[in-house]
């Protein structure tokens, strides 16, 4: 079954998965975003922007980053490689766009946040299976009767794991409340799959080494939990002070 | 939920996470230590003849970074990286770089492999998957196949499909001279 998958989704068709999930996010998103006080015509627009700020910047900012090379040959720049690309720059240059489309619209940065969640969670799920179909990301060695045969031996199916992790967020997400404050819903998502994530980084065989005893990418995980514990009270708090002063 | 409840929640959810990251262990050669055509394993070993008849065995270019290219005369995306991979290949092989461009002669037509590395000009090492055990090992399911291999044998970067550009080419034959 795994291995159909694999076949038919083989690098690199593999970033099909990614369009699909994107599509269906963007589907999903539509369906609540109201329920955040953004029209779906807001939503198309600012993820229309953000993903055209993700490609622009992230091909931009490698470019930058690897000038010498592309000054001997400034036609790369237009290559159709994806390889091509810095991820973390795209998503920082997304994220710039999103807050000043926001801004322009006079929308709140964090009901736009919160709309788009959704969009997040279907395209975590999407990652997971591409990493599936790539053979990507993929756990370290073990003897569960669930191990998968990956690069010469029987290993953790992190990938499934991680998919699965995605589904849950999902399913948990589509069950939040409708009155939850704006901020409330991106910033409990983004607690929890950082948190999944933490976990499952455990039985992933590519990791940097810290200090030769854990493990980078948990510890910035962490990082992101506390921050997004921090944003949750700094945006109950808000809200509570602009209540009071109503009501005041 | 109260803001005590919410600040016990999050402490403890810390102190779960930091615990899970101080426990989790870091296995020592995760990444197996045994060949595998995937980023970070050692490039599984093969000795194929060259289209001048010289034997090639990758093992023997330890100490130089190589790019395995995978290809066939009918394939465009290949033809179409051809210029770039001989244009790198002068400008790095002082350095100690070299390209194996392995033809995947089971799934091509011998006769056109010649005429085709002379129209492109194409002085690096052809060689002639004739039996198709390289693909397979390599587990080559597009072509072109592109496996860039640092100085100690370890791949350090995989590219599946093409063309390749010249600086995406310069930028992963740096990454695997260093």
């Amino acid at each position: 079954m795994i291995e159909i998958f694999q076949n038919l989704f083989s690098p690199p068709r593999h970033m099909i998965l990614l369009v699909i999930s994107m599509w269906l996010g963007l589907t999903l998103a539509e369906r609540r975003s109201q329920r955040h006080g953004i029209s779906s015509e807001d939503l198309n627009n600012v993820s229309f922007y953000g993903l055209l700020a993700f490609v622009i910047g992230g091909r931009l900012l490698y470019v930058i980053e690897n000038i010498s090379a592309f000054i001997k040959s400034p036609l790369s720049i237009f290559s159709i490689n994806p390889t091509l690309f810095d991820t973390v720059g795209g998503i920082v240059v997304a994220v710039i766009a999103v807050l000043v489309y926001s801004q322009n619209k006079e929308l709140n940065n964090w009901s736009v946040f919160d709309s788009l969640t959704p969009l997040f969670a279907v395209i975590s799920i999407g990652l997971g299976l591409s990493h599936l179909a790539a053979k990507t990301a993929f756990g370290i060695s073990t003897t569960l009767p669930w191990g998968i045969e990956m690069w010469n031996e029987t290993r953790h199916p992190v990938q499934i794991y991680e998919t699965l992790a995605s589904f849950l967020l999902l399913g948990l997400l589509w069950r939040f409340k409708q009155n939850l404050q704006p901020g409330i819903t991106f910033l409990i998502f983004a607690a929890l799959t950082a948190f999944a994530n933490l976990f499952l980084q455990t039985f992933r065989a590519d990791y940097t080494p810290m200090f030769n005893t854990i493990r980078q990418e948990q510890v910035l995980l962490w990082f992101v939990m506390l921050a997004c514990f921090i944003a949750i009270e700094t945006q109950l708090n808000k809200n509570i002070q602009t209540s009071e002063s109503k009501t005041g | 939920m109260n803001r005590t409840q919410r600040t016990i929640l999050y402490i403890l959810v810390l102190i779960t996470g930091a615990a899970w990251i101080a426990l989790s262990p870091l296995k020592d050669g995760s990444i197996s230590a045994g060949s595998a055509p995937q980023t970070g394993f050692t490039a599984p070993d093969f000795t194929l003849t060259s289209i001048t008849g010289e034997d090639i065995t990758l093992s023997e270019l330890k100490g130089q970074a190589v790019l395995v290219n995978v290809w066939a005369t009918w394939c465009p995306p290949c033809k179409a990286e051809m210029p770039a991979m001989e244009k790198v290949y002068n400008e790095y092989k002082d350095q100690g770089f070299v390209v194996l461009a392995v033809n995947s002669t089971f799934q091509d037509t011998s006769e056109n492999i010649l005429p085709f590395t002379k129209e492109y000009g194409l002085t690096f090492p052809v060689l002639l998957d004739k039996t198709g055990k390289v693909t397979a090992n390599y587990q080559v399911r597009s072509l072109p196949s592109s496996f860039f291999i640092n100085r100690q044998g370890i791949i350090t970067e995989v590219v599946i499909g093409g063309p390749m550009s010249e600086a995406l080419l310069r930028t992963r034959i740096e990454e695997a001279l260093k």
